[in-house]
């Protein structure tokens, strides 16, 4: 018997993990997709009792222990079922107790110590599904049930959660510390199941729960909160719609004025600056450093450095003189390559009755030999008469200059 | 060296709203006992005084006494806040909305400019309720495009201190205590007029007429 139930459990195992894609697609999705798996490998499934149909309509769904399994050991947030019947199983530790101590009384010890074994495990799946349960509570406390959307939606779960709660609470009031403890009666194993593991998660259980209590409520307090300003906004866009002219009336000339509406100006001004103290030198130093940097910038707008637009005709005509000039003087050097006489500047200025100031007409004849390549210039002798500066001795004013040939 | 005292009594001479987004340090300051009621001493003899709104979560300046003068600024000034009312609440459903989490806006809620447009860009109903409410004279926008709308809000919003921006590289807003100031005159008006805005919501719920 004991060997074919291993067996049986070790080929359902078996049947878990090689279908471990179909199941955990199941507990994803919530049915099965008969399309995508072998009808045999399904059908195999449901034999062993891993998924079942719940009427011929529907579709196939897991089972509720494989579910269980998964949410447990995956402490997906998703799982709200709550276990509370702690009633029922107490009931069966009293039973098994009660069996255990029969059997001992009657000295069937193998029996005692199988009664004893179960009651263990009894003893352990309760304080395991009360610290499940906790931390199932606390886990969607912490997200603050950040699996729904809506405010509204909170709320409702978190009111399903204080059900369940105060359930858990109720629930834990059926522990009769006294009753246990007077059914165990001297026995150390009894005593150690049955009191002392007891109480110990009894006690921790009870802790937490009314941490948990606190949690839900302040949770539910902000979530009303949150739910009260959103119906204020919403209200006061509904009742502008509704009245699009309303204005609030002026409570600034109540005699009474709402504290919410008195506001001081601002009095502050900048203050204004000492030059005369000495611990502020060095900012004002760098204050005016920066005003120059600024001055430099701003000059980038004078009116003065404007583009304008160029007159192109009145230069040309500017350049036209300076060429007549030009041309005079080439003219002259050429009379006297020509003659090879010397003549003096003014003479040539005299006989050809040109209509140029004297003094321009030097300084171009001056500045036309200048104005010759060196080899050139060595063909001309050229001479300057004139007079020191009455006055100012080292100056020597040009009265005309004379040209000729080398 | 200034005092935090000092400190804190020019913030409040300027007007500025302390809470414990825009400045905790003055915020811990005026809540710590004893410092305001010097700070109050201080105050009186510029014909102000502390005041608080939200539970303490707000403090300002006020005036002490009302003359002539001063019922004329804050005249003024509710003028403005009434009239900046229907933008600013449109803008708070909008971000409540765009939000996904349908959490209200609080002073400390961060509000992340590129996650918040994404969601507007891609909800054509909300483009065209920013689009609405950048319009307002308060915002004042004139952009057509959705990102310049949305900039253009968030921008007047930081300089009317309803929203903070911690990190100037980042488009990361926070929102003010000034935000809790707001809720408070619309509830404040909301009783004094017996509107009864939170039923009327509810019926409408209820209804389900709307939103």
């Amino acid at each position: 018997m004991n060997q074919n139930m291993y067996q049986a459990g070790v080929s359902l195992l078996n049947a878990l993990s090689r279908h471990a894609d179909l199941i955990m697609h199941t507990y994803m999705s919530g049915t099965v997709d008969e399309s995508k798996y072998s009808a045999k490998v399904i059908e195999s499934l449901m034999q062993q009792d891993v998924l079942w149909r719940p009427d011929g309509e529907s579709k196939i769904r897991l089972k509720h222990a494989v579910r269980n399994l998964l949410e447990g050991s995956l402490k997906d947030e998703r799982n709200r079922q709550i276990d509370a019947n702690i009633g029922s199983a107490l009931n069966s530790l009293k039973t098994l107790a009660a069996h255990y101590k029969e059997a001992i009384y009657h000295q069937r010890y193998a029996e005692a110590e199988a009664h004893l074994s179960d009651l263990g495990e009894h003893v352990y799946a309760l304080t395991e599904s009360m610290s499940n349960n906790v931390r199932v509570l606390f886990s969607r406390i912490n997200n603050e049930f950040g699996y729904v959307s809506s405010i509204d939606a909170k709320i409702r779960e978190n009111e399903l959660a204080q059900s369940q709660v105060s359930e858990l609470l109720s629930q834990l009031e059926l522990f009769r510390f006294d009753e246990l403890s007077e059914l165990a009666g001297s026995n150390r194993e009894l005593r150690q199941l049955l009191v002392v593991t007891l109480q110990h998660s009894f006690s921790r259980a009870t802790q937490e729960l009314s941490i948990v209590q606190g949690r839900l409520l302040e949770l539910l307090g902000r979530f009303r909160e949150f739910r009260g300003r959103t119906r204020l906004l919403k209200g006061f866009l509904l009742h502008m719609e509704q009245k699009p002219d309303f204005a609030p009336g002026n409570y600034t000339n109540l005699t009474q004025v709402p504290m919410l509406f008195n506001q001081a100006e601002s009095i502050i001004k900048p203050a204004s600056v000492d030059v005369n103290r000495v611990e502020h030198e060095n900012d004002l130093q760098v204050l005016v450093g920066n005003i120059k940097a600024l001055n430099r910038i701003a000059r980038g707008a004078d009116e003065d450095r404007k583009a304008s637009v160029i007159q192109v005709e009145e230069q040309a005509e500017v350049s036209f003189v300076e060429d007549e000039y030009k041309q005079a003087v080439e003219a002259y050097f050429c009379h006297v390559i020509d003659t090879g006489e010397r003549l003096t500047a003014l003479q040539y200025h005299e006989k050809q009755s040109l209509n140029f100031d004297p003094e321009v007409w030097i300084y171009q004849v001056i500045g036309g030999y200048h104005g010759l390549s060196f080899e050139e210039q060595q063909y001309f002798a050229i001479d300057t008469t004139g007079h020191p500066d009455p006055v100012y001795d080292g100056n020597f004013i040009i009265e005309d200059v004379e040209l000729g040939l080398r | 060296m200034m005092t935090e005292q000092g400190r804190v009594l020019e913030l409040l001479l300027s007007g500025a709203f302390i809470c414990q987004v825009s400045d905790e340090d003055a915020w811990r300051f005026i809540k710590t006992s004893g410092n305001s009621e010097k700070l109050e001493s201080q105050l009186n003899m510029l014909n102000r005084t502390l005041a608080s709104a939200a539970d303490g979560d707000v403090f300002f300046a006020a005036y002490l006494t009302l003359s002539e003068k001063e019922r004329k600024v804050i005249g003024a000034q509710f003028q403005e806040v009434s009239a900046n009312l229907l933008p600013l609440v449109e803008w708070l459903l909008l971000i409540q909305q765009a939000n996904g989490s349908d959490v209200p806006v609080t002073s400390g809620s961060a509000l992340r400019l590129s996650e918040i447009q994404s969601v507007i860009e891609d909800t054509p109903a909300y483009a065209e309720q920013l689009e609405k409410i950048s319009r307002y004279r308060m915002f004042g926008s004139t952009s057509t495009q959705l990102d310049g709308q949305l900039k253009q809000v968030f921008k007047r919003l930081t300089d009317l201190g309803y929203l903070l921006k911690p990190n100037q590289e980042k488009q990361i807003y926070i929102a003010t205590g000034k935000i809790e100031y707001l809720y408070e005159v619309i509830r404040f008006i909301d009783e004094t007029e017996a509107l009864s805005l939170t039923e009327q919501a509810e019926s409408a719920v209820q209804q389900g007429s709307l939103l």
